[in-house]
């Protein structure tokens, strides 16, 4: 009983919730605008605070990944999907950049891409490095992120591979459910998200003009460092993660990522949705609590609609928690559609 | 045009938005005694076991209700007349149309001693069924619940999650004969027991006891057992909430024509408290929704001749989730996954299949309608079965066929 009132005071904006988010927030305002954490990393072995921050993000992802793994041990969706998550902020956010940094190589992160890694399309960065990486780079946000985009929806990215969205679906799971799901924070999440994917577009070919002319503009320089102050900064790490316990673990994803914003637009127009069976669904509301989008997905559901939703990152906790096995995640094609209603025998004729 | 509504459950607020959707200009008032919104009531056990908030429970935002116009009224109806109803004995509305969307209650048994009981024995289909359940948890160490159906076993798991001792009396030889065969009962039955339920089948209460404060005590069963309990659910059973109602004919519940007339002219009725031509009242979400709509487009003046289609329904038994399609026949294909609480039955007659039972693993029942309607035979139904599979990616159960 005790436990279940701690649970409970911790997934519900409780005393204890309100005390962890001011620790979340107060260790990104450390890591982020002081050195403080220099001299620990250091005293342990680590080179900086930065790989001292890694190590204990990807502790994170692993411990609170063999939580979610254990929780939805009979999905094997959630199964697949998080021990992905776990190896790729093990290997590509974590161990391979550290071992190109051993090996004098440029510390690369494969598993981000622009326009979530702003340097990553910035000319005067990414012409710096070997062509390899040049070419990683500028396919990877050109081609790669579109095309799985269209085949597989924004999900093959933002949770299955992002960091971001690795934390909030491992880590953060306590915390899921207290996205908000009113249409009015669906208005201002189009506004906002969109704005920010505007910005880092602008800001980019801004750059890409300063360095076609070779001029460089101060103002710029003051526009590039006020982006990676309130939105890298401030948004993904302080905002993003800090309010985890208070907000729910995607409001960076939800409100300002400029690659799910990007991957949402890709989407609109891909394969993938949420099929909704027909007449099945009791409106309980468990898959629009646990969205951690806050999509109401229970308005779909009950109205008979398998839909998409720019937002929806395909974590899969809603066709998980239905109770009635309502909703299903897929590529859709629309051939195979049209054919679904018309079931074709193929065995011998009727008597 | 005033369209008045008795109960916001989902037949009730199934009706009030198909008659706004046709009716832009109409005065439409539900009627709910229950609460101030529509909720979802299979959705109570996951607020037992806080995975919803109360608010949760709320299909529908709550400014909808004024975007679409629909006028919410808290009370009881007490009586009803030709072109009035009166809340709680003193107010009169009239109206012009009137749906009785009442819905069920739970019936009642007459166990020796259940009258003296004050506090301690619950139902679980209602809002305040729910806080009386809250309020009893806390001091409830031991409880016992009677009834082998769908809610029981609900308000078991919600019980259970508390870490409260549940002794599960059924009546039957096997968990839900009703629905289930056999070896569905069992598989349930031992699934239930790995949760730690104690689960007795083939016992009924015949008395039940109360302390000196009135808390039930415990129970006693048709075997002669004594069960302690701070707890007692009663889920024998729900029947139509007509007990108020006067001036138009009921039977068993509010008989109503297969476009949901009722006795009394400008009233309809529809969900779980109407009765249909042949005796038949259907009692489950899916019929009160499906009712609910067609209701309402009779009232807008629409024919409807109301056929109940082919049977479905669903259930979650702790995690085994399970789908029915259809009716039982004299023969049947089952099939158990091994060691696994997933199971396939297809029942055939006269070399048609006519219905589906399926525990464990998720299926699109649109698929198995049609088969039944085309009158498949059960070797063409196995050999596509997989093509009805719902379950997620990666997480598809190889069918008996394969």
């Amino acid at each position: 009983m005790i436990k279940n009132r701690l649970l409970h005071d911790v997934k519900n904006r409780g005393i204890s919730a309100w005390f962890l988010s001011a620790v979340f927030t107060a260790f990104y305002l450390v890591l982020y605008f002081t050195e403080r954490l220099t001299p620990i990393a250091q005293a342990i072995g680590l080179d900086s605070k930065w790989t001292l921050y890694g190590a204990l993000y990807t502790l994170a992802v692993t411990a609170g990944g063999i939580h979610v793994i254990r929780k939805y041990k009979h999905n094997r969706y959630q199964v697949i999907r998080t021990v992905t998550v776990i190896v790729i902020q093990a290997t590509f956010a974590f161990s391979i950049p550290l071992l190109l940094k051993f090996f004098q190589q440029p510390e690369y992160y494969f598993s981000y891409f622009w326009p979530l890694k702003m340097e990553y399309l910035t000319p005067s960065y990414i012409f710096s490095l070997p062509l390899p990486f040049i070419i990683y780079s500028i396919l990877g946000s050109a081609l790669l992120v579109p095309i799985l985009g269209v085949f597989f929806g924004k999900r093959w990215y933002c949770s299955w591979v992002c960091g971001c969205g690795g934390l909030a679906n491992t880590f953060g799971e306590p915390w899921r459910h207290l996205s908000d799901k009113s249409t009015t924070s669906w208005k201002i999440e189009k506004v906002t998200v969109h704005a920010v994917l505007g910005i880092t577009i602008l800001l980019t070919v801004l750059l890409f003009i300063s360095y076609g002319t070779g001029n460089t503009y101060r103002q710029l320089a003051n526009f590039q460092t006020l982006y990676g102050l309130i939105v890298s900064s401030i948004l993904a790490g302080v905002v993003g993660v800090g309010l985890y316990p208070l907000g729910g673990t995607r409001i960076w994803c939800r409100f300002a990522c400029p690659m799910a914003a990007l991957l949402g637009l890709v989407q609109k127009i891909g394969r993938y949705r949420i099929k909704v069976k027909e007449n099945m669904c009791i409106s309980c509301g468990l898959c629009s609590k646990y969205c951690e989008m806050g999509i109401d997905v229970r308005a779909y559901a009950q109205a008979n609609k398998s839909f998409t939703r720019a937002s929806c990152v395909g974590c899969g906790i809603c066709a998980e928690v239905c109770p009635r096995g309502v909703l299903k995640l897929e590529n859709f094609s629309p051939p195979a559609a049209t054919k679904a209603k018309l079931v074709q025998i193929k065995t011998a004729p009727r008597g | 045009m005033h369209y008045v509504i008795i109960g916001n459950g989902v037949a009730g607020i199934t009706a009030a938005f198909t008659l706004r959707d046709r009716d832009p200009h109409a005065r439409i008032a539900i009627i709910s005694g229950e609460s101030d919104y529509f909720i979802s009531r299979t959705a109570l056990m996951y607020a037992f076991m806080d995975r919803l908030n109360l608010r949760d429970l709320e299909p529908f935002e709550r400014k909808s209700y004024d975007a679409k116009k629909i006028e919410r009224i808290r009370g009881w109806v007490t009586n009803l007349d030709a072109g009035i109803v009166t809340l709680n004995g003193v107010r009169k509305i009239h109206y012009d149309k009137l749906l009785l969307a009442t819905g069920s209650v739970p019936i009642q048994p007459n166990w020796l001693g259940l009258e003296s009981v004050r506090t301690g024995a619950v139902n679980f289909v209602s809002l305040q069924h729910l806080e009386a359940c809250e309020q009893l948890a806390p001091t409830t160490r031991r409880a016992v619940v009677a009834g082998g159906g769908l809610i029981g076993v609900e308000l078991v798991e919600c019980l259970t999650h508390h870490g409260i001792e549940v002794d599960f009396l059924v009546r039957d030889s096997w968990y839900w004969p009703m629905a289930l065969a056999k070896e569905e009962g069992e598989i349930i039955a031992a699934h239930m027991r790995r949760h730690g339920v104690k689960l007795h089948l083939n016992h009924e209460i015949t008395q039940v006891t109360a302390d000196a404060k009135g808390r039930v005590e415990a129970v006693k069963t048709s075997q002669n057992i004594e069960f302690p309990c701070q707890m007692l659910g009663i889920c024998i059973g729900v029947r139509p909430a007509i007990d108020w109602i006067r001036g138009v004919t009921t039977a068993r519940g509010i008989q109503v024509t297969n476009s949901f007339q009722t006795s009394l002219p400008n009233v309809w009725a529809a969900g779980d408290c109407a009765e249909l031509p042949n005796a038949q009242i259907e009692q489950i979400w899916y019929s009160a929704k499906r009712q609910g709509e067609l209701a309402a487009k009779a009232m807008l003046g629409d024919t409807v001749n109301y056929q109940a289609p082919l049977f479905y329904n669903s259930a979650k038994f702790f995690d085994i989730e399970y789908t029915t399609v259809g009716a039982a026949a004299s023969e049947s294909f089952f099939h158990q996954v091994p060691g696994k609480d997933i199971s396939f039955r297809i029942m055939h007659e006269n070399g048609a299949v006519t219905g589906f039972n399926m525990l464990g693993s998720r299926w699109d029942h649109t698929y198995f309608e049609n088969w039944i309607h085309e009158r498949r035979t059960l070797k063409e139904v196995l050999a596509n079965l997989h093509q009805a599979q719902f379950d997620v990616e990666f997480g598809r159960i190889p069918t008996p066929h394969d």
